[in-house]
Protein backbone atom coordinates (compact mmCIF):
# COMPACT_ATOMS: atom_id res chain seq x y z
CA UNK A 1 0.00 0.00 0.00
CA UNK A 2 2.81 2.49 1.03
CA UNK A 3 4.66 1.64 -2.48
CA UNK A 4 1.29 2.21 -4.66
CA UNK A 5 1.26 5.80 -2.55
CA UNK A 6 4.87 6.51 -2.99
CA UNK A 7 4.02 5.80 -6.89
CA UNK A 8 1.18 7.93 -7.21
CA UNK A 9 2.81 11.04 -5.43
CA UNK A 10 5.29 10.61 -8.01
CA UNK A 11 3.34 9.95 -11.01
CA UNK A 12 0.76 13.16 -9.85
CA UNK A 13 4.04 15.28 -9.53
CA UNK A 14 5.41 13.94 -12.78
CA UNK A 15 1.90 14.74 -14.43
CA UNK A 16 1.57 18.05 -12.99
CA UNK A 17 4.90 19.46 -14.27
CA UNK A 18 4.60 17.86 -17.66
CA UNK A 19 1.41 19.38 -17.81
CA UNK A 20 3.20 22.77 -16.82
CA UNK A 21 5.94 22.71 -19.42
CA UNK A 22 3.40 21.42 -22.09
CA UNK A 23 1.22 24.27 -21.15
CA UNK A 24 3.80 27.25 -21.18
CA UNK A 25 5.07 25.90 -24.04
CA UNK A 26 1.94 25.69 -25.73
CA UNK A 27 0.90 29.21 -24.84
CA UNK A 28 4.11 30.89 -25.47
CA UNK A 29 4.17 29.23 -29.04
CA UNK A 30 7.59 28.02 -28.54
CA UNK A 31 8.82 25.58 -31.28
CA UNK A 32 11.07 22.56 -29.88
CA UNK A 33 13.71 21.71 -31.38
CA UNK A 34 13.65 24.35 -33.90
CA UNK A 35 16.52 26.63 -34.31
CA UNK A 36 15.07 30.30 -34.46
CA UNK A 37 16.60 33.28 -35.58
CA UNK A 38 17.61 36.44 -33.38
CA UNK A 39 17.45 39.48 -34.85
CA UNK A 40 19.16 42.71 -32.72
CA UNK A 41 17.25 46.37 -33.11
CA UNK A 42 18.53 49.41 -31.60
CA UNK A 43 16.37 52.08 -30.66
CA UNK A 44 16.76 55.24 -28.53
CA UNK A 45 13.16 54.98 -27.01
CA UNK A 46 10.78 51.32 -26.70
CA UNK A 47 8.00 53.39 -25.36
CA UNK A 48 5.62 50.62 -23.16
CA UNK A 49 7.48 47.42 -25.17
CA UNK A 50 8.09 44.41 -23.10
CA UNK A 51 8.92 41.02 -23.15
CA UNK A 52 7.01 38.69 -25.07
CA UNK A 53 5.49 41.39 -27.51
CA UNK A 54 4.48 39.94 -31.20
CA UNK A 55 7.49 40.84 -33.93
CA UNK A 56 4.72 41.92 -37.15
CA UNK A 57 6.40 41.39 -40.75
CA UNK A 58 3.59 42.55 -43.11
CA UNK A 59 0.71 42.01 -40.78
CA UNK A 60 1.40 38.62 -39.70
CA UNK A 61 3.13 37.78 -36.63
CA UNK A 62 6.90 35.95 -36.90
CA UNK A 63 8.35 36.01 -33.84
CA UNK A 64 8.57 37.28 -29.87
CA UNK A 65 10.81 40.23 -28.38
CA UNK A 66 12.75 38.25 -26.30
CA UNK A 67 14.91 40.80 -24.16
CA UNK A 68 15.22 44.52 -23.79
CA UNK A 69 18.35 45.47 -22.39
CA UNK A 70 20.51 49.36 -22.22
CA UNK A 71 22.71 49.06 -24.69
CA UNK A 72 25.89 51.68 -25.86
CA UNK A 73 25.20 55.08 -24.49
CA UNK A 74 21.98 56.51 -25.12
CA UNK A 75 20.38 53.27 -27.28
CA UNK A 76 18.43 50.30 -26.53
CA UNK A 77 19.15 46.96 -27.58
CA UNK A 78 16.06 44.90 -28.41
CA UNK A 79 16.62 41.46 -29.32
CA UNK A 80 13.89 39.65 -31.41
CA UNK A 81 13.43 36.06 -32.11
CA UNK A 82 12.17 35.34 -35.40
CA UNK A 83 10.59 32.33 -36.93
CA UNK A 84 12.99 30.27 -39.20
CA UNK A 85 10.90 30.62 -42.11
CA UNK A 86 10.36 34.50 -42.20
CA UNK A 87 12.25 36.22 -44.56
CA UNK A 88 13.29 39.88 -43.43
CA UNK A 89 12.53 42.77 -46.00
CA UNK A 90 15.11 44.33 -48.23
CA UNK A 91 16.81 47.07 -46.25
CA UNK A 92 14.73 46.42 -42.95
CA UNK A 93 14.18 48.60 -39.93
CA UNK A 94 11.95 47.99 -36.92
CA UNK A 95 9.63 50.35 -35.61
CA UNK A 96 7.54 49.89 -32.33
CA UNK A 97 4.13 51.02 -32.06
CA UNK A 98 0.56 50.63 -30.28
CA UNK A 99 -1.56 47.04 -32.04
CA UNK A 100 -4.10 48.08 -30.24
CA UNK A 101 -6.03 50.64 -27.70
CA UNK A 102 -5.39 49.05 -24.90
CA UNK A 103 -1.36 49.25 -24.27
CA UNK A 104 -0.58 46.74 -26.28
CA UNK A 105 2.98 47.23 -28.45
CA UNK A 106 4.24 45.35 -31.21
CA UNK A 107 7.48 45.52 -32.89
CA UNK A 108 7.18 46.12 -37.07
CA UNK A 109 9.69 45.32 -39.44
CA UNK A 110 9.23 47.07 -42.88
CA UNK A 111 11.39 48.42 -45.61
CA UNK A 112 13.10 51.61 -45.45
CA UNK A 113 10.96 53.02 -48.26
CA UNK A 114 7.76 51.95 -46.38
CA UNK A 115 8.25 54.30 -43.56
CA UNK A 116 5.71 56.69 -42.58
CA UNK A 117 6.24 60.44 -43.74
CA UNK A 118 7.29 61.87 -40.11
CA UNK A 119 10.26 63.36 -40.20
CA UNK A 120 10.99 62.21 -36.32
CA UNK A 121 11.15 58.80 -37.37
CA UNK A 122 13.18 59.13 -40.40
CA UNK A 123 15.95 61.12 -38.30
CA UNK A 124 15.35 58.31 -35.66
CA UNK A 125 16.06 55.61 -38.01
CA UNK A 126 18.62 57.55 -39.71
CA UNK A 127 20.61 57.93 -36.80
CA UNK A 128 20.50 54.36 -35.61
CA UNK A 129 21.73 53.30 -38.61
CA UNK A 130 25.17 51.69 -37.98
CA UNK A 131 27.38 49.35 -40.02
CA UNK A 132 26.45 45.79 -38.62
CA UNK A 133 23.77 43.57 -37.81
CA UNK A 134 21.87 45.68 -35.83
CA UNK A 135 18.81 46.82 -36.94
CA UNK A 136 17.67 50.13 -36.93
CA UNK A 137 14.64 51.27 -35.13
CA UNK A 138 11.96 54.22 -33.48
CA UNK A 139 8.97 53.96 -31.37
CA UNK A 140 6.45 55.70 -32.80
CA UNK A 141 4.45 57.99 -30.70
CA UNK A 142 1.35 55.89 -28.09
CA UNK A 143 -1.82 56.46 -28.24
CA UNK A 144 -1.74 58.20 -24.71
CA UNK A 145 0.91 60.87 -25.73
CA UNK A 146 -1.16 61.17 -29.18
CA UNK A 147 -4.31 61.50 -26.41
CA UNK A 148 -2.14 63.92 -24.04
CA UNK A 149 -0.77 66.41 -27.23
CA UNK A 150 -4.77 66.24 -28.69
CA UNK A 151 -5.72 67.56 -25.48
CA UNK A 152 -3.55 69.89 -25.17
CA UNK A 153 -4.41 71.33 -28.38
CA UNK A 154 -7.94 71.41 -27.52
CA UNK A 155 -6.83 73.23 -24.32
CA UNK A 156 -4.63 75.82 -26.74
CA UNK A 157 -8.05 76.35 -28.81
CA UNK A 158 -10.49 76.99 -25.84
CA UNK A 159 -7.88 79.36 -24.82
CA UNK A 160 -8.08 81.18 -28.56
CA UNK A 161 -11.86 81.08 -27.96
CA UNK A 162 -12.23 82.56 -24.75
CA UNK A 163 -9.90 85.08 -25.95
CA UNK A 164 -11.88 86.11 -29.31
CA UNK A 165 -14.98 86.06 -26.94
CA UNK A 166 -13.67 88.88 -25.02
CA UNK A 167 -11.99 90.62 -27.64
CA UNK A 168 -15.58 89.98 -29.76
CA UNK A 169 -17.69 92.70 -28.06
CA UNK A 170 -20.68 94.58 -29.43
CA UNK A 171 -18.25 97.96 -30.44
CA UNK A 172 -16.47 95.09 -32.56
CA UNK A 173 -19.54 93.52 -33.89
CA UNK A 174 -20.92 97.16 -35.16
CA UNK A 175 -17.43 97.94 -37.20
CA UNK A 176 -17.42 94.57 -38.19
CA UNK A 177 -21.26 95.12 -39.89
CA UNK A 178 -19.67 98.68 -41.07
CA UNK A 179 -17.52 96.70 -42.97
CA UNK A 180 -19.65 94.88 -44.49
CA UNK A 181 -21.84 97.53 -45.82
CA UNK A 182 -18.41 99.25 -46.53
CA UNK A 183 -17.57 95.90 -48.64
CA UNK A 184 -20.90 95.43 -50.52
CA UNK A 185 -21.03 98.94 -51.64
CA UNK A 186 -17.31 98.51 -53.38
CA UNK A 187 -19.01 95.45 -54.75
CA UNK A 188 -21.37 97.31 -56.48
CA UNK A 189 -19.05 100.00 -57.63
CA UNK A 190 -16.72 97.26 -58.50
CA UNK A 191 -19.50 95.15 -60.91
CA UNK A 192 -20.89 98.39 -62.76
CA UNK A 193 -16.85 99.35 -63.90
CA UNK A 194 -16.66 95.57 -65.03
CA UNK A 195 -20.39 95.90 -67.11
CA UNK A 196 -18.89 99.35 -68.60
CA UNK A 197 -15.72 97.77 -69.52
CA UNK A 198 -17.52 94.20 -70.29
CA UNK A 199 -17.60 95.28 -74.47
CA UNK A 200 -14.53 96.08 -74.44
CA UNK A 201 -12.92 93.35 -72.94
CA UNK A 202 -15.18 91.49 -75.15
CA UNK A 203 -13.47 92.94 -78.04
CA UNK A 204 -10.31 92.35 -76.94
CA UNK A 205 -11.05 89.60 -75.99
CA UNK A 206 -12.43 88.54 -79.62
CA UNK A 207 -9.04 90.07 -81.41
CA UNK A 208 -7.08 87.85 -79.10
CA UNK A 209 -9.00 84.76 -79.77
CA UNK A 210 -8.07 85.84 -83.32
CA UNK A 211 -4.89 86.46 -82.71
CA UNK A 212 -4.83 83.01 -80.66
CA UNK A 213 -6.05 81.53 -84.05
CA UNK A 214 -3.58 82.83 -85.98
CA UNK A 215 -1.05 81.69 -83.97
CA UNK A 216 -2.19 78.40 -83.53
CA UNK A 217 -2.52 77.96 -87.80
CA UNK A 218 1.05 79.41 -88.06
CA UNK A 219 2.32 76.65 -85.24
CA UNK A 220 0.51 73.84 -86.87
CA UNK A 221 2.03 75.03 -90.31
CA UNK A 222 5.21 75.14 -88.61
CA UNK A 223 4.52 72.11 -87.34
CA UNK A 224 3.78 70.04 -90.77
CA UNK A 225 6.73 71.96 -92.64
CA UNK A 226 8.75 69.99 -89.96
CA UNK A 227 7.14 67.17 -90.18
CA UNK A 228 7.94 67.41 -93.90
CA UNK A 229 11.78 68.64 -93.69
CA UNK A 230 11.55 65.59 -91.03
CA UNK A 231 9.94 63.23 -93.33
CA UNK A 232 11.84 64.50 -96.26
CA UNK A 233 15.14 64.30 -94.68
CA UNK A 234 14.36 60.75 -93.97
CA UNK A 235 13.32 59.61 -97.42
CA UNK A 236 15.45 57.79 -100.06
CA UNK A 237 15.18 60.36 -102.51
CA UNK A 238 16.68 63.02 -100.41
CA UNK A 239 19.77 60.34 -99.00
CA UNK A 240 20.12 60.28 -102.93
CA UNK A 241 20.21 64.47 -103.39
CA UNK A 242 22.43 64.49 -100.71
CA UNK A 243 24.53 61.45 -102.23
CA UNK A 244 24.69 63.42 -105.34
CA UNK A 245 25.72 66.46 -103.71
CA UNK A 246 28.49 64.76 -102.18
CA UNK A 247 29.53 63.66 -105.60
CA UNK A 248 29.58 67.18 -107.43
CA UNK A 249 31.42 68.18 -104.42
CA UNK A 250 33.68 66.06 -105.29
CA UNK A 251 33.70 67.24 -108.99
CA UNK A 252 33.60 71.00 -107.99
CA UNK A 253 36.81 70.30 -105.62
CA UNK A 254 38.57 68.60 -108.76
CA UNK A 255 37.37 71.36 -111.24
CA UNK A 256 38.84 73.93 -108.54
CA UNK A 257 42.08 72.34 -108.74
CA UNK A 258 41.47 72.36 -112.18
CA UNK A 259 40.92 76.14 -112.38
CA UNK A 260 44.01 76.91 -109.59
CA UNK A 261 46.18 75.30 -112.28
CA UNK A 262 44.83 77.15 -115.46
CA UNK A 263 45.18 80.32 -112.78
CA UNK A 264 48.99 79.36 -112.46
CA UNK A 265 49.48 78.95 -115.94
CA UNK A 266 48.06 82.24 -116.85
CA UNK A 267 49.77 84.14 -113.98
CA UNK A 268 53.09 82.90 -116.18
CA UNK A 269 51.64 83.76 -119.26
CA UNK A 270 50.51 87.13 -117.93
CA UNK A 271 54.19 88.06 -116.83
CA UNK A 272 55.57 87.02 -120.42
CA UNK A 273 52.94 89.24 -121.74
CA UNK A 274 54.22 91.68 -119.44
CA UNK A 275 58.02 91.05 -120.08
CA UNK A 276 56.42 92.00 -123.98
CA UNK A 277 54.44 94.84 -123.22
CA UNK A 278 57.52 96.60 -122.10
CA UNK A 279 60.03 95.55 -125.23
CA UNK A 280 56.93 96.55 -127.28
CA UNK A 281 56.91 99.76 -125.21
CA UNK A 282 60.63 100.38 -125.43
CA UNK A 283 60.56 99.71 -129.55
CA UNK A 284 57.48 102.23 -129.65
CA UNK A 285 58.99 104.75 -127.40
CA UNK A 286 62.46 104.34 -129.20
CA UNK A 287 60.18 105.11 -132.74
CA UNK A 288 58.74 107.85 -131.49
CA UNK A 289 62.30 109.45 -130.73
CA UNK A 290 62.78 108.71 -134.35
CA UNK A 291 65.51 106.05 -133.03
CA UNK A 292 66.27 103.47 -135.44
CA UNK A 293 65.03 102.91 -139.16
CA UNK A 294 61.50 102.45 -138.01
CA UNK A 295 61.85 105.73 -136.10
CA UNK A 296 63.43 107.44 -139.14
CA UNK A 297 60.76 105.96 -141.29
CA UNK A 298 57.55 107.09 -139.01
CA UNK A 299 59.23 110.70 -138.10
CA UNK A 300 60.97 112.08 -141.16
CA UNK A 301 58.57 112.79 -144.22
CA UNK A 302 61.44 112.85 -145.88
CA UNK A 303 61.97 108.83 -145.88
CA UNK A 304 58.04 108.66 -146.44
CA UNK A 305 58.43 110.39 -149.76
CA UNK A 306 61.55 108.50 -151.13
CA UNK A 307 59.40 105.19 -149.99
CA UNK A 308 56.37 106.62 -151.90
CA UNK A 309 59.16 107.51 -155.10
CA UNK A 310 60.35 103.89 -154.76
CA UNK A 311 56.68 102.25 -154.77
CA UNK A 312 55.88 104.72 -157.57
CA UNK A 313 58.97 103.73 -159.32
CA UNK A 314 58.37 99.76 -158.86
CA UNK A 315 54.57 100.59 -160.01
CA UNK A 316 56.14 101.70 -162.83
CA UNK A 317 58.50 98.98 -163.47
CA UNK A 318 55.92 96.62 -162.93
CA UNK A 319 53.93 97.78 -165.43
CA UNK A 320 56.96 98.36 -168.11
CA UNK A 321 57.50 94.80 -167.45
CA UNK A 322 54.09 93.56 -168.63
CA UNK A 323 54.29 95.58 -171.22
CA UNK A 324 57.54 94.78 -172.99
CA UNK A 325 58.39 91.40 -171.01
CA UNK A 326 61.14 90.66 -173.95
CA UNK A 327 63.13 93.48 -172.18
CA UNK A 328 63.63 92.11 -169.31
CA UNK A 329 63.02 88.26 -169.80
CA UNK A 330 64.73 86.06 -172.47
CA UNK A 331 64.22 82.17 -172.74
CA UNK A 332 66.96 80.83 -174.93
CA UNK A 333 66.41 76.76 -175.52
CA UNK A 334 69.42 75.77 -176.17
CA UNK B 1 3.92 53.47 40.44
CA UNK B 2 1.25 53.63 36.94
CA UNK B 3 4.68 54.43 34.79
CA UNK B 4 6.59 52.09 35.60
CA UNK B 5 3.66 49.18 35.29
CA UNK B 6 3.08 50.06 31.71
CA UNK B 7 6.83 50.37 30.75
CA UNK B 8 7.15 46.98 32.91
CA UNK B 9 4.33 45.67 30.10
CA UNK B 10 6.21 47.13 27.40
CA UNK B 11 9.02 45.34 28.29
CA UNK B 12 6.96 42.06 29.03
CA UNK B 13 5.44 42.38 25.66
CA UNK B 14 8.39 42.72 23.97
CA UNK B 15 10.87 40.31 25.28
CA UNK B 16 7.46 38.05 24.43
CA UNK B 17 7.82 38.69 20.90
CA UNK B 18 11.37 38.89 20.96
CA UNK B 19 11.10 35.26 22.70
CA UNK B 20 8.77 33.72 19.88
CA UNK B 21 11.16 34.74 17.08
CA UNK B 22 13.87 33.65 19.29
CA UNK B 23 12.17 30.29 19.66
CA UNK B 24 11.27 30.21 15.61
CA UNK B 25 14.38 30.61 14.83
CA UNK B 26 15.54 28.73 17.16
CA UNK B 27 13.15 25.58 15.90
CA UNK B 28 14.11 26.80 12.24
CA UNK B 29 17.98 25.80 13.32
CA UNK B 30 17.39 22.67 15.06
CA UNK B 31 14.97 21.64 11.42
CA UNK B 32 17.76 22.32 9.10
CA UNK B 33 20.20 20.65 11.84
CA UNK B 34 18.09 17.50 11.53
CA UNK B 35 17.46 17.22 7.86
CA UNK B 36 21.17 16.12 7.89
CA UNK B 37 19.54 12.88 9.12
CA UNK B 38 18.46 11.83 5.41
CA UNK B 39 17.38 8.06 6.26
CA UNK B 40 14.75 9.22 9.07
CA UNK B 41 13.51 11.90 7.09
CA UNK B 42 13.33 10.34 3.60
CA UNK B 43 11.42 7.44 3.68
CA UNK B 44 8.34 9.77 6.03
CA UNK B 45 8.09 11.99 2.89
CA UNK B 46 6.52 10.21 0.37
CA UNK B 47 3.98 9.44 2.94
CA UNK B 48 3.63 12.84 3.95
CA UNK B 49 3.20 14.30 0.38
CA UNK B 50 0.84 11.72 -0.39
CA UNK B 51 -1.53 13.26 2.57
CA UNK B 52 -0.68 16.75 2.29
CA UNK B 53 -0.37 17.00 -1.79
CA UNK B 54 -2.17 14.30 -3.03
CA UNK B 55 -5.05 14.43 -0.95
CA UNK B 56 -5.46 18.34 -0.99
CA UNK B 57 -5.37 17.71 -5.12
CA UNK B 58 -9.19 17.79 -4.63
CA UNK B 59 -10.04 20.54 -2.68
CA UNK B 60 -7.16 22.73 -4.57
CA UNK B 61 -8.76 21.84 -8.08
CA UNK B 62 -12.36 22.43 -6.96
CA UNK B 63 -11.51 25.42 -5.49
CA UNK B 64 -9.75 27.22 -8.89
CA UNK B 65 -12.19 25.59 -10.79
CA UNK B 66 -14.79 27.90 -9.91
CA UNK B 67 -12.64 30.85 -9.44
CA UNK B 68 -11.63 30.29 -13.25
CA UNK B 69 -15.50 30.30 -13.66
CA UNK B 70 -16.22 33.57 -11.45
CA UNK B 71 -13.49 35.52 -12.63
CA UNK B 72 -13.92 35.01 -16.44
CA UNK B 73 -17.68 36.02 -15.55
CA UNK B 74 -16.38 39.04 -13.61
CA UNK B 75 -13.78 40.15 -16.40
CA UNK B 76 -16.90 39.88 -18.72
CA UNK B 77 -19.23 42.06 -16.26
CA UNK B 78 -16.29 44.70 -15.92
CA UNK B 79 -15.28 44.64 -19.50
CA UNK B 80 -18.77 45.69 -21.19
CA UNK B 81 -18.35 47.05 -24.36
CA UNK B 82 -14.88 49.31 -23.52
CA UNK B 83 -12.49 46.61 -23.42
CA UNK B 84 -12.47 44.05 -26.36
CA UNK B 85 -14.04 40.47 -24.91
CA UNK B 86 -10.58 38.50 -25.53
CA UNK B 87 -9.08 40.08 -22.79
CA UNK B 88 -10.87 37.71 -20.31
CA UNK B 89 -7.97 35.12 -21.48
CA UNK B 90 -5.48 37.70 -20.26
CA UNK B 91 -7.18 38.37 -17.20
CA UNK B 92 -7.77 35.11 -16.35
CA UNK B 93 -4.39 33.79 -16.85
CA UNK B 94 -2.64 36.59 -14.89
CA UNK B 95 -4.81 36.33 -11.79
CA UNK B 96 -5.06 32.77 -11.86
CA UNK B 97 -1.07 31.97 -12.40
CA UNK B 98 0.00 35.08 -10.44
CA UNK B 99 -2.27 35.12 -7.88
CA UNK B 100 -5.09 33.41 -6.84
CA UNK B 101 -4.21 29.96 -7.48
CA UNK B 102 -1.01 30.19 -5.14
CA UNK B 103 -2.64 31.94 -2.22
CA UNK B 104 -6.29 30.72 -2.48
CA UNK B 105 -4.61 27.22 -2.46
CA UNK B 106 -2.28 28.09 0.29
CA UNK B 107 -4.74 29.34 2.11
CA UNK B 108 -7.08 26.50 1.69
CA UNK B 109 -4.08 24.03 2.21
CA UNK B 110 -3.75 26.09 5.45
CA UNK B 111 -6.52 25.16 7.06
CA UNK B 112 -6.20 21.75 6.02
CA UNK B 113 -2.85 20.71 6.11
CA UNK B 114 -1.60 23.48 8.68
CA UNK B 115 -4.52 22.34 11.13
CA UNK B 116 -3.62 18.66 10.67
CA UNK B 117 -0.07 18.87 11.56
CA UNK B 118 -0.94 20.92 14.36
CA UNK B 119 -3.17 18.68 15.58
CA UNK B 120 -1.49 15.44 15.06
CA UNK B 121 2.10 17.06 16.27
CA UNK B 122 -0.30 17.95 19.30
CA UNK B 123 -1.52 15.19 19.91
CA UNK B 124 1.29 13.32 19.51
CA UNK B 125 3.08 16.02 22.02
CA UNK B 126 0.40 15.79 25.15
CA UNK B 127 -0.02 11.98 24.74
CA UNK B 128 4.02 11.92 25.45
CA UNK B 129 4.75 9.96 21.59
CA UNK B 130 7.22 12.20 21.33
CA UNK B 131 8.43 11.97 24.54
CA UNK B 132 8.62 8.02 23.39
CA UNK B 133 10.33 8.32 20.41
CA UNK B 134 13.11 10.40 21.98
CA UNK B 135 13.54 7.60 24.44
CA UNK B 136 14.04 4.75 21.72
CA UNK B 137 16.35 7.04 19.83
CA UNK B 138 14.43 9.18 17.66
CA UNK B 139 14.80 12.89 16.30
CA UNK B 140 11.22 13.65 16.46
CA UNK B 141 12.19 16.60 14.20
CA UNK B 142 14.26 14.53 11.71
CA UNK B 143 10.89 11.82 12.00
CA UNK B 144 8.28 14.09 11.86
CA UNK B 145 8.77 17.61 11.21
CA UNK B 146 11.59 17.12 8.87
CA UNK B 147 9.21 15.26 5.97
CA UNK B 148 6.43 17.41 5.76
CA UNK B 149 8.29 20.15 5.21
CA UNK B 150 10.27 19.04 3.04
CA UNK B 151 6.68 17.30 1.67
CA UNK B 152 5.11 20.90 1.60
CA UNK B 153 7.60 22.71 -0.18
CA UNK B 154 7.73 20.30 -2.78
CA UNK B 155 4.15 19.25 -3.01
CA UNK B 156 2.67 22.50 -2.78
CA UNK B 157 4.08 23.77 -6.49
CA UNK B 158 2.47 20.75 -7.59
CA UNK B 159 -0.90 20.87 -6.36
CA UNK B 160 -0.66 24.73 -7.47
CA UNK B 161 0.50 24.11 -10.56
CA UNK B 162 -2.50 21.77 -11.20
CA UNK B 163 -4.78 24.24 -10.05
CA UNK B 164 -3.25 26.63 -12.84
CA UNK B 165 -3.94 24.50 -15.22
CA UNK B 166 -7.70 23.76 -13.98
CA UNK B 167 -8.42 27.44 -13.48
CA UNK B 168 -7.44 28.56 -16.32
CA UNK B 169 -9.19 25.50 -18.16
CA UNK B 170 -12.14 26.30 -16.33
CA UNK B 171 -12.36 30.01 -17.17
CA UNK B 172 -11.56 28.90 -20.78
CA UNK B 173 -14.74 26.82 -20.80
CA UNK B 174 -16.96 29.40 -19.01
CA UNK B 175 -15.69 32.04 -21.78
CA UNK B 176 -17.00 29.56 -24.31
CA UNK B 177 -20.01 28.04 -23.13
CA UNK B 178 -21.22 31.29 -21.04
CA UNK B 179 -19.81 34.48 -23.01
CA UNK B 180 -19.79 32.71 -26.44
CA UNK B 181 -16.21 34.02 -26.74
CA UNK B 182 -14.42 31.95 -29.35
CA UNK B 183 -11.22 29.40 -28.08
CA UNK B 184 -9.35 31.80 -31.09
CA UNK B 185 -10.17 34.75 -28.87
CA UNK B 186 -9.55 33.40 -25.61
CA UNK B 187 -6.21 31.93 -26.77
CA UNK B 188 -5.45 35.14 -28.29
CA UNK B 189 -6.20 36.59 -24.97
CA UNK B 190 -4.09 34.20 -23.07
CA UNK B 191 -1.11 34.62 -25.14
CA UNK B 192 -1.21 38.04 -25.65
CA UNK B 193 0.69 38.65 -22.25
CA UNK B 194 1.66 35.37 -21.23
CA UNK B 195 5.13 35.24 -20.10
CA UNK B 196 7.08 31.93 -18.51
CA UNK B 197 7.62 34.21 -15.77
CA UNK B 198 3.82 34.01 -14.43
CA UNK B 199 4.12 30.37 -13.59
CA UNK B 200 7.22 30.73 -12.02
CA UNK B 201 6.40 33.70 -9.74
CA UNK B 202 3.57 31.32 -8.93
CA UNK B 203 5.21 28.31 -7.99
CA UNK B 204 8.01 29.76 -6.42
CA UNK B 205 5.03 31.70 -4.23
CA UNK B 206 3.65 28.78 -3.17
CA UNK B 207 6.55 26.93 -2.59
CA UNK B 208 7.33 29.40 0.08
CA UNK B 209 3.59 29.02 1.34
CA UNK B 210 4.06 25.57 1.74
CA UNK B 211 7.41 26.14 4.15
CA UNK B 212 4.79 28.19 6.03
CA UNK B 213 2.41 26.24 6.73
CA UNK B 214 3.98 23.28 7.52
CA UNK B 215 6.79 24.94 9.54
CA UNK B 216 3.53 26.76 11.34
CA UNK B 217 1.82 23.76 12.19
CA UNK B 218 4.81 21.71 13.69
CA UNK B 219 6.12 24.52 14.98
CA UNK B 220 2.27 24.95 17.32
CA UNK B 221 1.96 21.20 17.53
CA UNK B 222 5.20 19.95 18.90
CA UNK B 223 4.56 23.37 21.63
CA UNK B 224 0.98 22.31 22.68
CA UNK B 225 0.28 22.10 26.05
CA UNK B 226 -2.26 20.68 28.30
CA UNK B 227 -5.20 18.06 26.89
CA UNK B 228 -7.48 17.93 23.85
CA UNK B 229 -8.10 22.09 24.20
CA UNK B 230 -4.29 22.73 24.03
CA UNK B 231 -4.47 20.30 20.84
CA UNK B 232 -7.86 22.72 19.39
CA UNK B 233 -5.47 25.93 20.63
CA UNK B 234 -2.29 24.67 18.74
CA UNK B 235 -4.71 23.74 15.44
CA UNK B 236 -6.70 27.25 15.42
CA UNK B 237 -3.46 29.43 15.76
CA UNK B 238 -1.56 27.08 13.26
CA UNK B 239 -4.19 28.15 10.45
CA UNK B 240 -4.39 31.68 11.76
CA UNK B 241 -0.69 32.05 11.58
CA UNK B 242 -0.38 30.25 8.57
CA UNK B 243 -2.98 32.44 6.64
CA UNK B 244 -0.99 35.58 8.12
CA UNK B 245 2.52 34.19 6.93
CA UNK B 246 0.67 33.42 3.42
CA UNK B 247 -0.30 36.91 2.86
CA UNK B 248 2.95 38.93 4.75
CA UNK B 249 5.05 36.34 1.95
CA UNK B 250 2.32 37.04 -0.61
CA UNK B 251 3.16 40.74 -0.21
CA UNK B 252 7.15 40.55 0.40
CA UNK B 253 6.97 38.45 -3.20
CA UNK B 254 5.53 40.74 -5.09
CA UNK B 255 7.68 43.52 -3.31
CA UNK B 256 10.45 41.96 -4.15
CA UNK B 257 10.46 39.76 -7.13
CA UNK B 258 7.61 40.68 -8.91
CA UNK B 259 7.98 44.58 -8.53
CA UNK B 260 11.52 43.94 -9.76
CA UNK B 261 10.56 42.31 -12.55
CA UNK B 262 8.27 44.49 -13.47
CA UNK B 263 11.04 47.28 -13.04
CA UNK B 264 13.76 45.09 -15.05
CA UNK B 265 12.23 44.14 -18.26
Amino acid sequence: MKRINDALVGLVTVAVVVALVVAVTWVRQADIGRHQRTVVARFRDVGNARVGNAVVIRGVVGGRIEGIELGETGWVDVRMKLDPTVRLPRDPVVLLNESSLFGEWQATIVEREALPADDVVQREIAAATVPGDRLPGASLPGIGKLTAVAGQIAGDVATVAGRVEVAFDDSAARELRGSFRNVAELSSTLAKVVRSHASDLDTLSRQLSGVIGSLDRATRTVEVTAQRVDSATTSPEMRNIVTDLSVGAVELRRTATQVRTLSDRFAASQGHLDVLLANGDSILVKINAGRGSLGLLVNDPTMYYRTDSLVAQLRALAADIQANPKKYVSVRIF
Amino acid sequence: MGTVTALAGVGAAVRRALSAVGAAARFGGDVVVSSRDYLTWFPQAFQQAWRLGIGSLPLALFISAFTGIVLALLASYSFTGAVPLYFVGTLVEKTITLELAPVLTGLALAGRVGANIAAELGTMRITEQIDALETLGYDPLAFLVVPRIIAGVTMFPVVVGAAMLVGVGAGWIASVLLLHLSTPEFVKGLRLFFQTFDVQYGLVKSASFGLAVTAIGSRRGLSTQGGAEGVGRAATSAVVYSAIFILVLDAFWAVTWLLGHEVSR
